[in-house]
């Protein structure tokens, strides 16, 4: 794991640098997929957290997104706009910009964390079948509360407008990449160590982690806000690279296909949800050229996974340089 | 009353109009092995599923440790140094066997934050437990499946693990759900050996669950019997197997009188 975390501050930095050089190579076209195909892959994995390693089947998760999305945007409409330009009266702009814009998205992810506490301490107490209604229910009351706020512009959408000299928008795909890495690592960190058995103890048998002294409702409650909380901060990432908000992005077709994601990468490894998150993200773009037939293409992408991969991607294993090493060696034991 | 690790306060138990348990009594001393036996449906199960917490109990007190726990969360219960096993076995089935060991030994006792953070000492600790899940295996003969998924063990295995994994959790009083359900002879009597193992080595009580005397017979200190949610008799397992209410119970009252 210390590997991992160096690794980690690696990709960190080298990310740091594609800040820079990306935009050069780049087009705004492909620069605005990566940001989608980012916050895919955050708001995926943050759901296999739940669904994947909790066994909790939650498939609103698209309203904790808005959540975070719609927080951050009013958050930087209504105080940050000024917060950023008087940072900017006093550093270089690109540092005011890199100072500020980790605000928003910690507001977002708080705010969305919250609704997460809200949702899952009476809904965490159903399971299966139900607990899977009421979160889709509460994702779309989510929706259409947010829909109704007129301060956010309601059914018009939310513009994230400023002062001239101020800019509220951040696609910036490093630093994007950075949050979404960092946040993956959170995660993992969490999961893989000994204390994070407890969510895998809580997802193949709850009665039995109970009896073992695993306090089962606080786990998964635990899981839910933490997931949430990074739902809403891919939420914010998306508000302040698009610039505008929609409840439309956010509808359950939104949870739906965050849900697809995390089964075809496997349940139970953060890594398959993100590589399900990248490729069904780009998939349509990639597919363009063929015209009415791209969903059609995808559809039948999403089916032969499932037949030829019922487990998923990677099941639930992680891939990771470590595992791609060893291989060689564990074949052996297992033959031994 | 002082010297007892359980005690069960005339315990009763209603489902709706159905009662499971009544008004038992039960004791259990320090590093007592004791076995609950009876006919299907007596309220055997019902009796640990109070003691760990599952239910409530409509009446009565559960006294552990000299502490009232009747009512209290199973985790809670656990932590205080009550473990089980049950009927059908509950595994973490697609969990490794060391890991279904480590979830028992830290799941109770654990920090996020610490996990995320990993200041200095994470690793020693996390390295510590791993340490200690592996002897506690090794202890029980398990070690040679560490890295095996639980379900991927034989049947006697399985049953094992359980036992380890409650084990882990540091117990005082260990609840053994029909751990000879299943078994053949031979498997019965490497089990027989193995709960006394257990019992000596890690110098506890045990509270067991069983259909048959004879499995019991050399094993247990004490029996106790219930039938239609009563205790009808208690004592040495020599005397409880002659009483009249017990034969009747297992064979009828024709039986008891042919």
């Amino acid at each position: 794991m210390r590997r991992a975390a160096f690794l980690a501050i690696a990709a960190v930095a080298l990310l740091a640098l594609a800040e820079l050089a990306l935009p050069q190579v780049l087009n705004r076209y492909y620069a605005t997929i990566g940001v989608r195909i980012l916050v895919a892959v955050l708001a995926a994995t943050s759901l296999q957290l739940v669904n994947g390693f909790t066994g909790q089947f939650s498939i609103g998760h698209a309203g904790f997104m808005a959540v975070g999305a719609y927080a951050s945007a009013a958050l930087s409409v209504y105080l940050g706009a000024g917060w950023l330009e008087a940072l900017q009266s006093v550093l270089p702009q690109p540092l005011a910009r890199l100072a500020y814009f980790p605000l928003p998205l910690l507001a977002g992810g708080l705010a969305a964390s919250l609704a997460g506490l809200v949702v899952g301490v009476p809904s965490l107490r159903l399971r299966g079948d139900y607990l899977a209604i009421a979160t889709l229910g509460f994702g779309e009351i989510i929706r259409i509360a947010i829909l109704n706020v007129d301060a956010v512009g309601g059914a018009r959408g939310f513009a994230l407008s400023a002062p001239a000299g101020v800019d509220l928008r951040y696609e910036g795909l490093g630093m994007i990449g950075a949050v979404v890495v960092l946040s993956l690592l959170v995660m993992a960190r969490l999961v893989y160590a000994p204390g994070g058995l407890a969510f895998r103890a809580v997802r193949e048998d709850e009665i039995a982690a109970e009896a073992m002294g695993i306090p089962t409702t606080r786990v998964k409650v635990e899981a839910f806000v933490v997931a949430s909380f990074f739902a809403g901060v891919a939420g914010a990432l998306f508000a302040h690279a698009e610039g505008y908000v929609h409840t439309n992005s956010f509808t359950f077709v939104r949870s739906f296909e965050l849900v697809a994601f995390v089964v075809l990468g496997g349940l139970g490894s953060f890594t398959g949800a993100a590589i399900a998150a990248a490729g069904l993200t780009a998939a349509p773009e990639l597919l363009r050229g063929l015209g009415e037939w791209r969903m059609i293409l995808y559809s039948v992408l999403i089916i032969a996974t499932m037949i030829l991969r019922p487990q998923g991607l990677l099941g639930s294993r992680e891939l990771s340089l470590a595992r791609l090493r060893r291989r060689p060696g564990t074949a052996a034991a297992g033959a031994g | 009353m002082s010297g007892d690790l359980l005690v069960l306060d005339s315990v009763t138990v209603r489902f709706g109009g159905l009662t499971a348990v009544s008004a038992l009594d039960l004791r259990v001393g320090p590093n007592e092995l004791v076995a609950l036996i009876g006919p299907n449906g007596a309220g055997k199960t019902t009796a640990f599923n109070i003691i760990t917490g599952v239910y409530a109990p409509s009446a009565g007190r559960v006294v552990f440790a000299g502490r009232e726990i009747g009512g209290e969360r199973p985790h809670r219960i656990c932590r205080l140094g009550i473990a089980r096993t049950f009927q059908n076995i509950r595994l973490f089935a697609g969990l490794s066997v060391l890991d279904n060991v480590q979830a028992a030994l830290c799941g109770g006792q654990r920090s996020g934050v610490a996990d995320v953070l990993r200041g200095p000492g994470w690793r020693r600790r996390q390295q510590e437990h791993a340490a200690r899940a592996r002897e506690l295996l090794a202890q029980l003969g398990l070690e040679r499946f560490a890295e095996a998924r639980a379900d991927s063990l034989p049947y006697g295995e399985q049953r094992r693990l359980e036992i380890a994994r409650a084990l882990a959790t540091g117990p005082r009083l260990l609840l053994l759900d029909e751990p000879a359900a299943g078994m053949n002879p031979s498997e019965k009597e490497a089990l027989r050996g193995f709960i006394a193992r257990v019992r000596r080595e890690f110098g506890i009580a045990i509270v067991l669950i069983d259909h048959d005397i004879p499995f019991v017979m050399n094993l247990c200190d004490r029996v106790a019997v219930l039938d239609h949610g009563e205790k009808i008799a208690e004592g040495a397992p020599e005397k409880v197997k002659r009483d009249p209410r017990v034969i009747e119970a297992y064979l009828g009252a024709d039986g008891a009188h042919a």
